[in-house]
């Protein structure tokens, strides 16, 4: 068995756990990072996308609150380019009117440092021409919309720069421990490289335990108790983006009471179902209608735009004690030294929290590393901004303004979301990619009103040239670009680190990587997958022409190599049809 | 008076059209778009698959009875196997005549199978004069010429699928400064430009990249205007069988084949074509539809016509709508539509599912005259009539059978609404 070595491993690429991979390659450790699929594939590619001022939390958890409006100042600064000024409203809709809540606001956010002013109703109408005319209070907060997808990768290829190893599509299987009964000691991972389909051993003298909702599950593998309780929250995406402002209710936080406005589109949500099991991310009608009647109250005729896409994401909530209604259990962070806690040496566990405060998680988590495992340089997280950041604070014609320069190989390959052939291939050569769906995390490809109907085909087409040499961008590292290289750790290697050499693979996936009728057959699931929820009216239209071209044209459905699976077919493949489930269970 | 109001401009509309009116009927055509025909490949496809099987269909006639066997209601099952045939036949003949011939297999009973832009065999029983030389019973090797500019059709990926399929195939690219000087380009805006290309450089740069004995496949792009022409100088000049493969919409061999019937109902037969009128509203008395309403910019307009034809194409084309709750209607007249109605129901979880989904298989039941039906089984109105993809119990994506529902059903239903004193 392959086996390699490091100070540091984490588990799970989060934006938690490549916060902890770059704060920790910074001090000056050894690290590698290991994600069981694709960075962002957990709750961080599917959350709400707030960059939260903290005002949703003043009156409910001001220790949340604080921490996020401090976090919020620092995002700001080192990922700059993946948040988007919007600033945020608070609302108060016809609903709300009788209650004492938004003057228990105004004065939560002075006792929490979290600026808010009042603004008259009139020019909060000009500005969101859209909004609920009958609102009768506003204030105003520093909210902003943040893109997990971009501010997860940056933070890796930060970590990268910095020396970490990264290897996704790498699953931990089981915890290595030394010693015993008293003195228990976790000494690395059994690693499953699911693209070579071979187990690996990585040996680390502390493990981090970043695996989310998934926490629960690593640190069960030493016998180590964290009830994670996961909160499954339904969002939707409208076609068209309705508002430029983060739209809060001003209430004590409840189900579809925000409205974020991303690139082109605006995110409703969300509910808060507590569920057994983290990859139960199954969406039920009453979510969806709930999300529909509640926007409409944020937005007259919101009930009737048209929805481009619906998903679900797990809250990843700690539980100390039995509490019943999950929405109170902590918000905010939970960070466990094993050794402290129950004698398990070398493991730490940090989860919980928010994405707006990753960069805070990551700082603790490592100054409890360096207590074991010696100090190196102190945090630096705060004053260093990723790369990408130099180019300034996201705004919606950014992308455009690219294209239009032609400063990007500018063949437009998905025509929704202005993402260009030269973004495809360096993307694709940047990062890993076994299903195309990593690429969507990386460009926004297939995020638009045809959701891959066009892009996919296209897509699939660049990649096989690009594997065939015949790419039309530069490679800019100089070198060639191997298929087998991208996902083995020799591939990999951190900044002035020798390979690290193994035995050859057995036959896997490797062989097939990007196969393009296994990509199609991915994508085209992976897209039906989270329309299906939402499909009627013109996105069924859609739907059907997607079809046309995919069946009637293209016949996809009779291509060779129909038995081959991605390690992610089977995920897509999840039974998705709505269910007659139209009223909110209640217990 | 109009004898004939025909609602929506798709293939099935347009061949109404073009029949009614050489049957001598004042004949109107109204419709939002010109429907699915320039998305698709330009091919006529009349039976590819039958529901859940994997093994394309050999002889669409042959298959019809099992097909009607598992579909009762099909189209195909009011149109009977003579019926399909003639109707073909018809068109045939009908785009012969004008200047954009179809052909088909050697034995006429049988499907062609022609590479589809990923490589697949796509079943096909017509298919214009210039993809037929991609037919995969031919023995030559497979030569794919793209272009990396274009950004609709990928070369590498269909030769790769084809030799995975048993045939020699291989890929090459040329630069697209052949063609056009544009950076930015439709397929269609090639086509055009191919209009005025010269050929010349094409054809050498062709030569240069061809084995002996190798047919080259392009993508659909030789031309709209003087597209018979080029085809014919460009395969003489290269010296090689040359044909065209479908590329991703807009279709360029769709554009070709609604141009023509276009331009033929309105210059040669004297038909009126409305496009851009979306018809919204009717109005029926004493069981007769006595007219329809369209939107236009201030007020409805109303248009009166001794008889009406229903070719709005369903969901795809715009016939149907449908809302979160699960119900699907009919946009015009409300007719009961056999889609289910529960949104539960819709779907099945592959979106490839061989089976095709419940709901685009739900359309507008007609009965043998191809008058649409109520839910007692009479006839919705004496003097309105349906044809086209709207129809209940055709999955024509699945089936593989858009074009051949609408050729067949658009002929059965102009004879019986002519055969019909209204
Ligand atoms: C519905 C919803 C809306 C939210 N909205 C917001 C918001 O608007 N603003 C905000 O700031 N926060 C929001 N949050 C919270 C935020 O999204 C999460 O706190 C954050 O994304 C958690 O990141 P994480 O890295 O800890 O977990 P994850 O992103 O889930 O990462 C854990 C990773 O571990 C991997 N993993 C699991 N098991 C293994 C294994 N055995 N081996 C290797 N890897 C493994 C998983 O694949 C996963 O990628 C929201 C959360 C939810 C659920
Ligand atoms: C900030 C932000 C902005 C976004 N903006 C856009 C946008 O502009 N356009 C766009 O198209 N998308 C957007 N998305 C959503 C994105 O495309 C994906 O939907 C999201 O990343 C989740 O990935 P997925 O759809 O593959 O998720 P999946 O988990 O595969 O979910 C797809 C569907 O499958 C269901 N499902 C998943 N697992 C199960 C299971 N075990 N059992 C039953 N059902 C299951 C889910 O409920 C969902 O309906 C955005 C997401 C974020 C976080």
């Amino acid at each position: 068995m392959r086996a390699i070595e490091t100070e540091i491993l984490v588990i799970g690429g989060g934006v938690t756990g490549v916060g902890v991979a770059w704060d920790a390659a910074l001090r000056g450790f050894d690290v590698i990072l290991v994600e069981r699929r694709d960075l962002a594939h957990g709750t961080s590619g599917r959350f709400h996308g707030l960059l939260h001022s903290g005002g949703r939390y003043v009156v409910k958890d001001p220790v949340s609150a604080r921490e996020c409006i401090h976090e919020n100042r620092i995002l700001r600064r080192t990922h700059a380019h993946c948040i988007e000024d919007t600033g945020g409203f608070f609302v108060v809709t016809p609903e709300d009117e009788d209650s004492d809540y938004p003057d228990r606001f105004v004065q939560a956010c002075a006792e929490t440092g979290v600026p808010c002013q009042e603004m008259a109703v009139s020019q909060a109408l000009r500005r969101e021409p859209r909004l609920n005319p009958r609102i009768s209070r506003v204030f105003r907060v520093p909210d902003a919309s943040v893109d997990g997808f971009q501010l997860t990768h940056a933070t890796a290829q930060a970590a990268r720069q910095a020396g970490a190893r990264i290897f996704t599509y790498h699953q931990v299987t089981d915890l290595l421990v030394a010693g015993g009964e008293g003195d228990v000691r976790v000494v690395g991972a059994r690693v499953f490289d699911a693209v070579r389909a071979e187990e690996m051993e990585i040996r680390a003298a502390m493990v981090i335990n970043a695996a989310g909702a998934w926490a629960g599950r690593i640190a069960g593998m030493v016998g180590s108790r964290v009830d994670i309780v996961p909160g499954k929250g339904v969002m939707i995406a409208t076609a068209h983006r309705l508002v430029n402002t983060v739209i809060n209710r001003c209430k004590w936080p409840s189900d579809g009471d925000i409205l974020v406005p991303a690139h082109t589109v605006s995110i409703i949500g969300t509910t808060d179902v507590p569920v057994a099991d983290p990859e139960d991310l199954r969406i039920e009608e009453w979510e969806i209608r709930k999300m529909l009647a509640e926007g409409e109250k944020l937005i007259p005729g919101f009930a009737r735009t048209r929805i481009l896409r619906a998903w679900a994401g797990v809250r990843p909530l700690y539980r100390e004690s039995a509490v019943t209604d999950d929405r109170d259990i902590s918000r905010k962070f939970t960070l466990l030294d094993h050794q402290e806690r129950d004698g398990v040496a070398g493991f730490i566990t940090i989860t919980g929290g928010k994405l707006t405060t990753f960069r805070l998680m990551a700082e603790k988590t490592v100054d409890r590393a360096a207590a074991h495992l010696g100090p190196r340089r102190p945090c630096i997280t705060a004053e260093t901004p990723v790369p990408g950041a130099e180019h300034g604070p996201y705004w919606l014609g950014h992308r455009l303004r690219e294209v239009e320069d032609g400063r990007l190989q500018n063949q437009l390959i998905c025509e929704c979301e202005l993402v260009t052939r030269g973004m495809l291939e360096s993307a694709a050569r940047l990062n890993p990619t076994v299903t195309l769906d990593d690429l969507r995390r990386d460009v926004r490809l297939g995020m638009g009103p045809c959701q891959g109907g066009f892009c996919t085909y296209r897509a699939v087409g660049v990649i096989h040239e690009l594997k065939l040499g015949h790419g039309v961008t530069p490679d800019t590292e100089g070198s060639d670009w191997r298929v087998a290289d991208l996902q083995s750790p020799a591939g990999n290697p951190g900044r002035g680190r020798p390979p690290v050499s193994g035995p050859e693979p057995v036959s896997s996936l490797a062989d097939h990587l990007y196969d393009p009728n296994l990509l199609l057959r991915d994508f085209l699931q992976e897209r039906w997958k989270g329309v299906v929820p939402i499909v009627w009216g013109q996105q069924l239209k859609q739907e059907q022409l997607d079809r046309l071209i995919y069946l009637s044209i293209m016949n996809v459905d009779h291509l060779p190599d129909a038995g081959l699976k991605s390690p992610l077919s089977d995920f897509y493949g999840v039974d998705v049809t709505p269910n007659d489930v139209l009223e909110e269970p209640h217990d | 008076m109009t004898d004939l109001l025909i609602i929506g401009a798709g293939l099935s509309g347009l061949l109404a059209g073009v029949w009614a009116r050489r049957q001598g009927l004042r004949t109107r055509i109204a419709a939002t778009g010109l429907g699915a025909t320039h998305w698709h490949a330009g091919t006529i496809d009349a039976l590819g698959y039958l529901p859940g099987e994997d093994a394309p269909v050999r002889s669409p006639f042959a298959a019809l009875t099992r097909l009607t066997a598992a579909r009762p209601g099909h189209p195909y099952a009011l149109t009977g196997e003579a019926g399909l045939r003639e109707a073909l036949a018809a068109f045939r003949t009908l785009l012969e005549k004008l200047g954009l011939p179809y052909g088909g297999a050697a034995n006429p009973d049988e499907n062609l199978l022609l590479p589809s832009p990923a490589g697949a065999p796509r079943p096909v029983y017509l298919a214009p004069a210039a993809q037929l030389a991609g037919d995969m019973s031919r023995p030559e090797p497979y030569l794919v010429v793209g272009f990396q500019a274009l950004r609709d059709f990928y070369p590498t990926v269909i030769a790769e699928n084809l030799t995975k399929l048993g045939f020699r195939a291989r890929a090459e690219f040329l630069p697209i400064e052949l063609i056009t000087d544009r950076r930015d380009f439709s397929t269609i805006d090639l086509a055009r430009a191919m209009d005025s290309a010269d050929l010349s450089r094409l054809a050498n740069a062709l030569k240069r990249v061809a084995a002996p004995g190798e047919r080259i496949g392009l993508p659909a792009i030789l031309g709209l205007r003087r597209h018979g022409q080029i085809l014919a100088a460009l395969s003489e000049a290269v010296g090689a069988p040359i044909f065209e493969i479908p590329t991703l919409p807009p279709s360029v061999p769709g554009l070709r084949l609604t141009t023509v019937l276009r331009e033929h109902f309105e210059r040669d037969l004297h038909g009126r074509l409305d496009l851009g009128m979306t018809v919204t509203d009717f109005h029926a008395e004493a069981g007769r539809v006595t007219w329809v309403a369209s939107r236009a910019s201030a007020r409805p307009v109303r248009h009166r016509a001794r008889r009406f034809l229903l070719a709005t194409g369903g969901i795809l084309g715009g016939g149907f709508h449908s809302e979160p709750r699960g119900r699907v209607w009919e946009t015009i007249f409300d007719l009961p539509l056999t889609a289910p109605q529960k949104r539960s129901q819709w779907f099945r979880p592959d979106f490839l599912a061989p089976e095709g989904h419940p709901v685009f298989r739900g359309g507008v039941r007609v009965g043998p005259d191809f008058r649409p039906l109520t839910l007692a089984g009479e006839p919705a109105f004496e003097n309105l009539w349906a044809a086209g993809n709207l129809l209940a119990d055709s999955d024509p994506i699945s089936e593989r059978s858009l074009e051949g529902v609408a050729i067949a059903t658009a002929r059965a239903a102009v004879t019986s609404l002519i055969n019909t004193d209204v």
